[in-house]
């Protein structure tokens, strides 16, 4: 059968994607490995609680670059709600948590996304900011270091909570979904469903990039 | 083992400053460059390479008088050290006598013990990636012997010992001095295993805590914090599994060629 | 010390004056702890508040050299309250004698004493009035009013409260308090204790410095006893030894007098210098003298000659002729001699004008400098201000081994005799001072024996029984000072009273055995003891004290025989009976008939009426001290730089008796003075800190002292410091007529200006230990060695005055005129 495929993310898209998601990944992994003494094991393929410290100081400023070309490149498109649709949306929870008979059209990005952009974007900022407050205590007054230790902890929580949220709808929560940020190309048929709207716009403005599948 | 208790007699000390000369020495921690800022205080203040020191203080007196105290600063090695429950890697922990020893081959250099230990005393080494801070002469507590500043001290300022001989004599010492001594270490961080014998009030001592404690931040985030990020992750693992049973995944709408809708839900 | 450091646990008041133990003695601070801690009054009289006045209950703050006025007033004080112990005035001091009618007292006699003639007291007037049978006259009543203690009432007359107070600047309530409180020692069964160091020793009134103290303490009845006596509390380790040993130009070892070219034969000399006395009761103790240089001429030259052809040995000073310090450098500079050992010295920084020591040096032909470390001394053609290529001196260095690299025995200042083993070897070439000398010894020897010269007999003669040549065995050394027979002699025991006979080469027990007839060798009698039958005492170190007052008997072991606390026959009224039974240093068990306790001092059997402090001719201790140079009474001088144009207590503004090196024809160009100038306003003190050590040649390479106390600062009080637009941590000048040094400031409450007669005078503090040498500016050639730990400034000394002690000689650096400026301002 062929099936029309769609491109929904550029190449340039994907890769910064990933290198947030990995970086993060890898933070998420690293701080946990030193936060908890039972998950230490972590830290033997990097060569103990030093490594991971290591890795995790390194991965931060990678996931730093990955975050500010992402705010970048997102935030008009997913850091902007839309009203009144992005609230109807929300309303009905996007048709995640009960059955709706019409989920409300949305663009490139739903209001779900745009929330977990914009926590992943803030969130990170924030990460960043207390991880480097505690990288370098010294030019901070101490009062102050001390607080950023419990704020970078729930940061984690909401960024780990949201990430794989994130996760789990890009996978076997929605299939479909994870070719969009594997090769780009995804079905007519996932993209009606998933951002009807968009794909009207790409229709009516003529950027559709189409490819027949064999 | 027994816990051990170091006490400082601030009454006695002469500002002679052996200690702080046979704790580098016992140590073999180097010598820095310094320069006199107009204070015979120096190194400043505690550095990777100075333990313990002492802090020379004048108050002046309303009636015009002087008075001139010598302090040794140094880890007061709390029982409930914010230092060991902040260090990720288990390089501050507690020993058999109750005081607080440090792995340096452990230490990551995270400084997380820094801000979290009331009394400012661990000091980073940039050059070693390490901290490091004052363990009660573990070394010599081990073979029975007191550790290297009690050792050095001529007036008998500091003295150590088991922690439930100290504690009265300390307490007897303060009573003989009367006025406005006071015993310090006692009373907070679920108690100290280094005191002060304090001949002036505790606010008039520099860089001397009023109210140490363990501070909320540790507390939030070590107590509260910790488990409760556990906690949620799990939630939020086990709630997208249970979507996932429940509800199920959403699938995209096939529209076939005779239009009919596919999948769905 | 009289007593010991562990006997200062004992006292009920410590009087620290002239010294500032918690600093420089930290180890005394264990034990004024211990008596603080019995509950014992600490007072501090210094011109800053120290670290050992920190500890004190109560300080009292003085202008540096006025201690005499502040010390009479107290001597007065006493007096006036009748604060005597009585018996113990009465019956083992002076107070009771007689003295010439003839003597005029400084009150009225233009501020001094009765005899002086340019700058040189006759000494007639001072004598005691002697009966027919030469026995002194005595009033029991003490009411003659030429009797010592009407004297030293009248003398003291002078010295009310307010007039110490003006000289002094101490607030009047402060030296009423000090008084009231030391002065309650008089009870028996109170003991006050004197600390002092170089604050009381280097003025050009020292000596009277200590008189003073003396006096009080024997008026309160203080010395002999436990916890009381006079603590000298010496700069270095092994300064006691070093005197004890004779290292001063003016005696021999024990304490013997250097002979002089006017004492030409061993009879001679012996008549001259044992005194004699005709109180029967006496024991004149120095009347042993001619056993004592006897045996010190035998451990000399053995039997390689007679006594009289090895006293012609002896090298004798000239009649008259100062040969201290001050005096040989004033000798160097105007190019006297032309070689000279620096032994384990730094006079570049130790020297006082540092400047005039640093240029007599480059009038030298050949310097040996023996040191652990290159110094200012050794390197001196290269420090500040010097062209190298215009000194001629040549500086050979000898790198000797340090205290711990080496065996041998220390003298604390409590008279113990302490043996030290070696830790580790001497680094490199780096050899024992002994082996130096014994090698030293043999090539000169050597020398004398093939090139002959003059008198080579006092070198080829000599005896070298210190091992193998070249070797150095300490404690054949220390056998020798000990003293051993070299004839077969039977002796009665004085003690025992029984008869034992000694073979050649037997150690002689005690020095009362030692012989005037060249039968025995003692190298210092007053060491005798110490290593004989029953071994090196030194060694000893069993720390059980039998006494209960802490002598610790069998710990080391203290000259004389053991004797912890001397005078101690002081202790006991003239009965036998202690005056503080519950600490008495001895007391007599009539069951044994024997004393117990320490070693007894000057004791016959009760009731004898022996006075008790032997090594004095009449037996009692002197309130009325005519032995020094000047005057039997001390009396407040100015210091010779001083902020005064005169002596606010008398028309005579200093010491009359001492030299004055800044007078036309006596000095040099550079012993300038400046006295009461508007230039040089400001007075100035030196003094140690903790973390260094004498000039600092071993701890300024030390980089864990140096870090500690980086460099020179000068402390100031705050009223000064807002004069001279000074904050903490500026970089300031000190200046003198003689020099000036960089120092940092430290501004601090602890100095207080004084109130001088209505005048405010400024005083300010440097310590002593730096030098060029370890600082960073300085310039290095390759191989130099460089300190790990840079240190700042440069020595004090360049800014103290050529002025000593009039008996002494040791330099006034407590008292001497600066003024200061911020860098860059002057």
């Amino acid at each position: 059968m062929k099936k029309e495929m769609i491109q929904a993310t550029s190449a340039y898209e994907r890769f910064i994607h990933w290198l947030l998601a990995l970086s993060c990944l890898l933070l998420c992994l690293t701080g946990v490995g030193m936060m908890y003494h039972s998950l230490n094991v972590i830290g033997v393929v990097m060569g103990g609680l030093q490594g991971i410290k290591s890795v995790h100081n390194v991965t931060g400023v990678i996931f730093l670059v990955a975050l500010l070309l992402a705010i970048q490149m997102w935030w008009k498109e997913a850091g902007i709600f839309v009203f009144p649709e992005d609230w109807e949306w929300t309303k009905a929870a996007g048709g995640y948590l009960w059955h709706v008979d019409k989920v409300p059209e949305v663009g490139k990005y739903n209001p779900g996304q745009k929330m977990f952009f914009l926590t992943v974007a803030l969130c990170g900022l924030g990460m960043v900011a207390t991880g480097l407050a505690m990288w370098f205590p010294f030019y901070f007054p101490m009062e102050i270091v001390r607080w950023m230790y419990p704020l970078h902890v729930l940061g984690f929580a909401v960024i780990f909570a949201f990430f794989f949220v994130h996760l789990y709808l890009g996978t076997i929560g929605s299939p479909g979904s994870l070719p969009a940020m594997l090769n780009g190309w995804v079905t007519r048929a996932w993209l009606r469903t998933q951002h009807p709207k968009w794909l009207k716009e790409m229709e009516e403005t003529g950027s559709l990039v189409i490819r027949d599948d064999d | 083992m027994s816990e051990k208790m170091k006490v400082i007699d601030v009454s006695k000390c002469t500002g002679c400053r052996g200690c702080q000369l046979a704790c580098k020495q016992w140590n073999q921690l180097p010598a820095k460059q310094t320069k006199n800022v107009g204070t015979y205080q120096n190194p400043p203040e505690l550095q990777p390479n100075t333990w313990t020191l002492v802090r020379f203080q004048e108050i002046k007196k309303d009636d015009g008088s002087v008075k001139w105290t010598f302090r040794k600063e140094g880890c007061m090695h709390c029982t409930d050290a914010a230092c060991v429950k902040v260090c990720p890697s288990g390089a501050l922990h507690h020993t058999e006598f109750g005081t607080v020893g440090i792995a340096q081959e452990k230490c990551i250099g995270c400084k997380e013990c820094m801000s979290a230990c009331p009394f400012e005393v661990p000091r980073y080494d940039s050059e070693k990636n390490k901290v490091s801070k004052c363990d009660l002469c573990f070394s010599r507590v081990a073979e029975n012997l007191p550790p290297a500043c009690v050792k050095a001290c001529p007036t008998g300022a500091l003295s150590f010992g088991d922690k439930a001989d100290m504690l009265p004599k300390a307490q007897k010492r303060v009573a003989q001095l009367g006025g406005d001594a006071s015993l310090y270490g006692d009373g907070f961080v679920g108690g100290t295993h280094v005191a002060y014998v304090l001949q002036e009030k505790p606010e008039v001592y520099v860089k001397l805590p009023r109210n140490p404690q363990v501070p909320l931040s540790v507390i939030i985030w070590k107590d509260l914090l910790k488990p409760v990020a556990l906690l949620g992750a799990g939630a939020v693992v086990g709630g997208a599994l249970l979507h996932y049973l429940i509800h199920g995944p959403k699938r995209p709408v096939e529209i076939t060629e005779d239009g009919k809708k596919e999948g769905g839900n | 010390m009289t007593n010991h450091w562990i006997d200062i646990a004992n006292s009920d008041v410590i009087l620290i004056m002239g010294s500032n133990p918690a600093s420089n003695h930290p180890i005394a601070f264990k034990w004024i702890t211990k008596a603080i801690e019995r509950g014992a009054t600490v007072i501090c009289v210094d011109p800053r508040f120290t670290q050992s006045a920190a500890k004190a209950q109560i300080y009292a703050p003085l202008r540096s050299g006025t201690d005499i006025a502040f010390l009479g007033g107290m001597i007065k004080y006493i007096l006036d309250h009748d604060l005597i112990q009585k018996d113990y005035v009465l019956n083992y001091t002076n107070a009771s004698f007689l003295v010439n009618p003839a003597l005029k007292l400084p009150g009225g006699n233009g501020g001094v004493f009765s005899g002086l003639a340019e700058g040189k007291y006759d000494k007639a007037s001072w004598a005691y009035q002697t009966g027919p049978d030469g026995v002194i006259r005595k009033d029991s009543t003490l009411q003659d009013p030429n009797c010592v203690y009407q004297l030293l009432k009248k003398h003291y007359s002078r010295y009310n409260t307010d007039l110490v107070n003006k000289i002094t600047g101490t607030p009047k309530e402060k030296l009423l308090e000090v008084y009231r409180v030391y002065a309650s020692t008089c009870k028996p069964n109170r003991a006050g204790n004197s600390l002092y160091a170089m604050g009381w020793t280097q003025h050009t009134v020292g000596t009277q410095n200590i008189r003073a103290m003396s006096i009080i303490q024997l008026l309160l009845g203080n010395v002999g006893i436990a916890g009381g006596g006079i603590q000298a509390m010496r700069g270095e380790s092994n300064v006691q030894g070093s005197t004890d040993y004779g290292l001063l130009y003016h005696i021999l070892p024990g304490y013997l007098k250097a002979p002089t070219a006017s004492m030409p034969t061993l009879k001679v000399y012996n008549e001259k210098i044992t005194p004699t006395t005709k109180e029967a009761k006496s024991l004149n103790w120095w009347k042993n003298t001619p056993k004592y240089t006897a045996s010190l001429l035998r451990a000399h030259y053995g039997k390689n000659a007679t006594l009289d052809e090895a006293y012609s040995y002896l090298p004798k000073l000239d009649d008259g002729v100062n040969y201290s310090w001050l005096a040989l450098f004033d000798a160097m500079h105007k190019g006297k001699f032309t070689g000279f050992f620096a032994w384990g010295m730094n006079p570049a920084c130790s020297g006082a004008n540092s400047n005039k020591v640093r240029a007599a040096l480059g009038k030298l032909d050949w310097m040996v400098n023996v040191n652990l470390f290159d110094n200012e001394t050794g390197s001196f053609w290269r420090g500040p201000g010097m062209d190298p290529d215009k000194i001629k001196t040549e500086v050979f260095m000898l790198p000797c081994a340090s205290s711990v690299e080496k065996e041998g025995s220390i003298s604390n200042s409590g008279r113990w005799m302490q043996w030290r083993y070696k830790a580790v070897n001497p680094p490199g070439e780096a050899k024992p001072d002994g082996e130096i000398i014994t090698e030293l010894y043999h090539k000169i020897k050597a020398l004398y024996i093939r090139k002959g010269g003059a008198l080579p007999e006092a070198i080829t003669k000599l005896t070298w029984n210190y091992g193998p040549a070249g070797g150095f065995n300490v404690h054949a050394a220390a056998r020798e000072i000990n003293g051993f027979f070299l004839e077969e002699k039977t002796i009665e025991d004085p003690v025992k009273k029984e008869k034992k006979t000694f073979k050649p080469g037997d150690p002689v027990p005690a020095f009362a055995m030692l012989q005037d007839d060249g039968s025995t060798a003692s190298g210092c009698w007053i060491y005798c003891n110490s290593y004989a039958d029953k071994g090196n005492l030194a060694a000893r170190r069993n720390n059980v004290d039998a006494s209960g007052i802490g002598l610790y008997s069998e710990w080391a072991w203290s000259w004389p025989v053991n004797r912890r606390i001397i005078y101690n026959g002081a202790s006991v009224d003239t009965t036998g009976k202690p005056f503080d039974p519950k600490r008495a240093v001895i007391k007599w068990n009539a069951a044994t008939k024997k004393w117990e306790g320490d070693v007894p001092d000057g004791v016959g059997d009760p009731g004898a009426g022996r006075p008790p402090f032997i090594m004095k001719p009449d037996g009692v201790g002197s309130l009325f001290g005519p032995g020094l140079v000047d005057g039997p009474f001390p009396e407040h001088y100015e210091p010779l730089e001083s902020p005064l144009k005169g002596n606010i207590l008398s028309a005579q503004r200093v010491n009359p008796a001492i030299t004055h090196f800044e007078r036309s024809g006596v000095g040099t160009a550079l012993d300038k003075i400046a006295t009461a100038s508007e230039e040089f306003p400001i007075i100035g003190c030196t003094y140690r800190v903790s973390e260094h050590w004498q000039t600092g040649v071993l701890t300024r390479w030390c980089p864990w002292l140096a870090e500690m106390q980086p460099g020179m600062f000068v402390e100031m009080s705050e009223e000064l410091a807002s004069e001279k637009g000074i904050a903490g941590g500026d970089k300031v000048i000190v200046k003198s007529a003689r020099g000036e040094v960089e120092a940092v400031a430290i501004v601090t409450p602890r100095f207080k200006p004084f109130n001088i007669n209505g005048q405010t005078v400024h005083e300010v503090g440097v310590p002593w230990h730096f030098g060029w040498i370890t600082t960073a500016e300085r310039k290095y050639n390759r191989g130099d060695k460089k300190a790990e730990v840079f240190t700042s400034g440069d020595a004090a000394n360049l800014l103290t005055p050529t002025v000593g002690d009039a008996n002494t000689m040791i330099p006034e650096s407590k008292a001497f005129m600066v003024n200061i400026a911020k860098k860059g301002v002057i």
